[in-house]
């Protein structure tokens, strides 16, 4: 028995002697990786043992800062967004939560937000050491436009993405419904879930959590604003079609398109027809199914990516949604259903876009046919003031060229003198093109997204604009978009 | 007593000396452990309040009175047994209660003070009413029927109760009146006495082929009757109360002294075959093995799920925030690691102590592996080489279980570390099971001297060990 008491000590010491290795392999080899770790509570807790940079309106209103801590809480530092902005910026500025994570420009510029140390810029930066600094982000949106937003909206569900053509930037992205982000940076794990789980429940039909504006690319067809795009196809890529009559119809009756099963009727009842400079101002339904059928999938597909659809918008700000048209080479759109290349030509079925997209496609015809990269910090300056980074414009795509867009803008400036969108009451100085959209929506449309797009003024536009209203289904775009779009542009041509 | 100059034998250099002299190196030993248990204490203490702590007097003597009377003990009941494993679990006992009043609530330092004075109280008592190994022999049966009888208990209606916050099917506790207990802690014990005393015994059946079987000889299979049924209830019983830990242990324990005493490698791979097929049943049976099991393959993704990883995840990164030295004693940040004054301990100490900490407790309980192994070879009957190796099999395994499971060596098993988690019927059973290993000890070495002493004329004459 000795010699096997022997080999069990033996095959013990081993054990130990793997628990030893393992040991040095968490304590010294994997030590670093695993003490700066994001999850562990060392790392996070440091984050609020120091204060966090500030995040302002274009403006100068201080949307989100770090003020000093309870004395009954572990933490140092707690981050506030005050009061007056904190719904109205929650879906730009997101949140800053130790429990969820950050959301938000929260989270695409947190590392200029995190205390860090002051970049060496002289030897004597190198020698000493200087107490962390924090920078402050300011953003492109100023508060007055997107009080204007929220003013417009009035209540009711819906979005509004503003873009300066020229730039890309964002001049108000608002979305109702919208959430607190204080209850969710609260520092207790019990009120910061509880605030969540009521942020991603139902409210008004949508999830406050999930902006309408950009972060709920499948949720609206963009309606009859998609014409705009059919157009820009025809010129771009079927230019034979853009002088040729299309036949005029009442409803297109069943099987015209292959698999069609019902009549396809114009929005606005009535029969219609003809070129595209006589179809476009009044929204002819039944005029840019056919248009489209003709243009055919490959060309409607392309020109859509060039307006950036199906892509994720490049815009700085996270979680944004993959907004897509169309999966026109798909086997569900395309496939025995000629029908579904119809619908979407004129913006549903198989087309959905965020209303950050539409303003992306409105600010692409603004700007001669570029579109430019859409986003939200314009710059930032360390706490001694000193310019950190700013955004330098940039463009993104092409979308189309620059005579097609100048054709396109003379159509919707007619929509607004000529079209559907007369009754908005757009003051003749603006100079305003837009287009009305009325997609049909809920199960046996039931209800109707009310969308319009427009930019102001067309000779030298300085707003590009998409709002959408989900409505009853006996509204219009033009009704419930309109005044909307009107109020916003009448705010910004008025200047700061 | 014999004198210490009676034990002053010519050609006996070579062995360590006589009683008084492993007493006066474990009294050596204890004075130091109790000066690195107080050192900790104050530094834990000024780590967490930045002061000196104010019972520090109290603490002092609570320490070394308790050391001391231990070692009075010995001095009186086991006078030649070894003297390294005293300090050690002195010393380890010490560092636990250190952390455990560190991390707080205060009466759980209270209660873990308690307990090692019940422990040392238990540790005695063994030492004066077990004074031959070969009593604990006599009584074999009953003590099945003990641990039968206490791994049944938590059972009970009323009685057993569940402390997991987790998974209230685990039941491992019994509660009478204020005192609450894990009785697997004492069964362990009987079961590995039991065990240590019917394969002494039947040892020559269970390794020799005597059984005809056509023309030929094989394995008698009936002497494993009664071993598989005590297993298999063990196993069962362990089963229905959701105890992985101490199911894996005693399963180890069993297939382990059935080797030692056979010494046929057969019965350890039929006992790992019963292990996986065991494993495999129970993964499907419990959702609580399956869960350890992917928790431990797939530790970063399961964080956030309910019975998740979230407390090996929370373990490993105190252990990495620890590093080489630790971040000091009282300065660690240790609220988010889940049961860290029982179970999770060991990261405690990884965390505050570092590597060189952890070390410090691994190489520890090698030490005391080391000594019940020397035990184990100098014991003087089968019954008791079997008993010692049994017991250090116990202690060392389970320490090893409980700390490769949080540095992910193995799935994790809810076992207590010895002598450091906070647990009154853990520290009270392991006190036993030194004293028993002391009385092995005290036992062998005492005959080896009388088989010298006989050897040797000259010595006999000045008055050999009584024995």
């Amino acid at each position: 028995m000795a010699r096997r008491i022997r080999w069990l000590g033996i095959g013990m010491v081993l054990c130990f002697f793997l628990l030893f290795l393992q040991l040095n392999n968490i304590q010294v080899v994997k030590a670093h990786q695993y003490a700066t770790a994001a999850g562990n509570p060392v790392v996070q807790r440091a984050l609020y043992d120091k204060p966090r940079g500030v995040i302002q309106s274009a403006d100068g209103k201080i949307l989100a800062q770090s003020v000093r801590a309870p004395k009954s809480s572990i933490y140092q530092y707690k981050r506030v967004y005050p009061e007056q902005w904190a719904t109205l910026f929650s879906g730009v500025v997101g949140v800053d939560s130790i429990n969820l994570g950050n959301y938000g420009v929260e989270e695409s510029y947190n590392q200029y937000l995190v205390a860090h140390s002051r970049p060496v810029t002289s030897i004597k930066d190198l020698l000493t050491t200087s107490p962390p600094i924090t920078d402050t982000v300011t953003l492109t949106i100023s508060s007055r436009l997107q009080q204007d937003a929220r003013n417009a909206l009035a209540g009711r569900a819906g979005a509004v993405v503003a873009i300066n053509p020229s730039t890309g930037a964002i001049l108000a992205l608002y979305a109702n419904p919208t959430f607190d982000p204080n209850p969710l940076a609260s520092l207790s794990g019990a009120t910061e879930n509880k605030a969540f789980k009521a942020d991603t429940t139902n409210f008004l039909g949508y999830t406050p959590f999930t902006s309408l504006a950009y972060q709920d690319a499948t949720r609206f067809g963009p309606g009859s604003t998609f014409k705009t795009v059919t157009t820009a196809a025809a010129y771009d890529r079927a230019p034979q079609l853009v002088n040729t009559p299309v036949p005029s119809f009442g409803p297109i009756p069943s099987g015209h398109f292959q698999g069609q099963t019902q009549p396809l009727a114009n929005d606005a009842g009535g029969q219609c027809g003809g070129t595209i400079a006589i179809m476009l101002p009044e929204s002819c339904d039944t005029g840019y199914a056919i248009l489209g059928t003709e243009i055919g999938a490959p060309s409607m597909t392309a020109e859509a990516d060039g307006f950036g659809f199906n892509q994720q918008p490049p815009i700085d700000l996270p979680h944004n949604s993959r907004t897509q048209i169309s999966d026109f080479l798909q086997p569900n759109c395309y496939q025995n259903a000629q029908v579904f290349l119809a619908y979407s030509s004129i913006g549903q079925k198989c087309t959905t876009a965020s209303p950050l997209q539409m303003a992306m496609v409105a600010s692409a015809f603004a700007d001669n046919g570029t579109l430019m990269t859409p986003h939200v910090m314009a710059q930032i300056r360390d706490s001694d003031g000193n310019l950190v980074t700013q955004y330098k414009p940039t463009a993104w795509k092409q979308a189309t060229s620059a005579a097609t867009a100048a054709a396109v803008t003379n159509l919707m400036k007619e929509v607004v003198t000529a079209g559907t969108a007369t009754g908005v009451g757009f003051l003749p100085q603006d100079d305003v093109a837009a287009k009305t959209g009325t997609a049909q929506a809920g199960v046996g449309n039931t209800s109707v997204n009310g969308w319009m797009i427009a930019f102001a003024p067309a000779s030298h536009p300085v707003i590009a604009i998409a709002v959408v209203v989900p409505t009853k289904v006996t509204n219009l775009g033009a009704t419930v978009a309109g005044p909307v779009v009107k109020a916003m542009i009448e705010a910004a041509l008025s200047g700061p | 007593m014999p004198t210490l100059l009676s034990r002053r034998l010519p050609g006996q250099d070579a062995r360590p000396s006589g009683p008084n002299a492993r007493r006066r190196t474990e009294l050596g030993l204890l004075i130091l452990s109790a000066l690195i248990i107080v050192a900790a204490y104050v530094l834990a203490a000024a780590g967490t309040t930045a002061k000196i702590p104010g019972d520090l007097g109290p603490f002092l003597a609570i320490v070394i009175g308790l050391a001391l009377a231990a070692h009075i003990a010995n001095r009186l009941y086991a006078p030649d047994a070894n003297p390294v494993l005293l300090p050690l679990v002195s010393l380890l006992n010490g560092l636990g209660y250190v952390m455990i009043a560190r991390i707080g609530p205060p009466h759980f330092a209270t209660a873990q003070a308690g307990w090692t004075a019940v422990g040392v109280g238990a540790y005695i008592v063994t030492l004066i009413v077990v004074r031959r190994t070969r009593d604990l022999d006599r009584y074999r049966y009953l003590l099945l029927l003990a641990a039968v009888v206490l791994m049944l208990s938590p059972l009970i209606p009323h009685v057993g109760s569940s402390v997991s916050t987790v998974d209230s099917t685990v039941k491992l506790w019994v509660r009478i009146g204020p005192i609450s207990g894990q009785p697997v802690e004492l069964a362990k014990l009987a079961l590995c006495i039991f065990f240590a005393s019917y394969f002494a015994e039947k040892r020559e059946l269970l390794s020799v082929p005597t059984y005809r079987l056509g023309n030929r000889l094989i394995l008698d299979p009936r002497p494993l009757g009664p071993i598989l049924l005590a297993w298999g209830f063990a196993m069962l019983v362990l089963g229905a109360e959701r105890d992985i830990g101490f199911a894996l242990l005693i399963f180890v324990l069993f297939i382990s002294m059935l080797w030692l005493a056979t010494g046929r490698s057969l019965y350890v791979i039929v006992g790992l075959i019963l292990f996986a097929v065991g494993a495999l049943v129970a993964s499907h049976l419990f959702s609580q093995v399956d869960a350890r099991v992917e928790n431990w393959l797939h530790p970063w993704s399961r964080v956030n799920l309910v019975g998740g990883s979230d407390q090996l995840v929370q373990g490993i990164y105190g252990l990495g925030t620890g590093g080489l030295t630790g971040t000091g004693l009282g300065f660690g940040l240790l609220g988010y690691i889940p049961e860290v004054n029982s179970d999770y301990i060991f990261a405690a100490f990884g965390t505050e102590m570092g590597l060189l900490g952890t070390t410090l407790i691994v190489f520890s309980f090698v030490l005391i592996v080391g000594a019940g192994l020397r035990i184990a070879q100098t014991a003087r009957s089968e019954f008791a080489k079997l008993l010692a190796a049994g017991l250090t099999v116990i202690i060392g395994l389970q320490a090893f279980f409980i700390m490769a499971g949080i540095v992910r060596l193995l799935p994790l098993t809810g076992i207590t570390l010895p002598f450091m988690a906070y647990g009154g019927s853990s520290l009270v059973a392991n006190y036993i099971l030194i004293a028993l290993l002391m009385r092995v000890s005290d036992e062998g070495e005492r005959a080896i001297v009388a088989a010298q002493a006989t050897a040797t004329p000259v010595a006999s004459s000045a008055g050999g060990p009584s024995g």
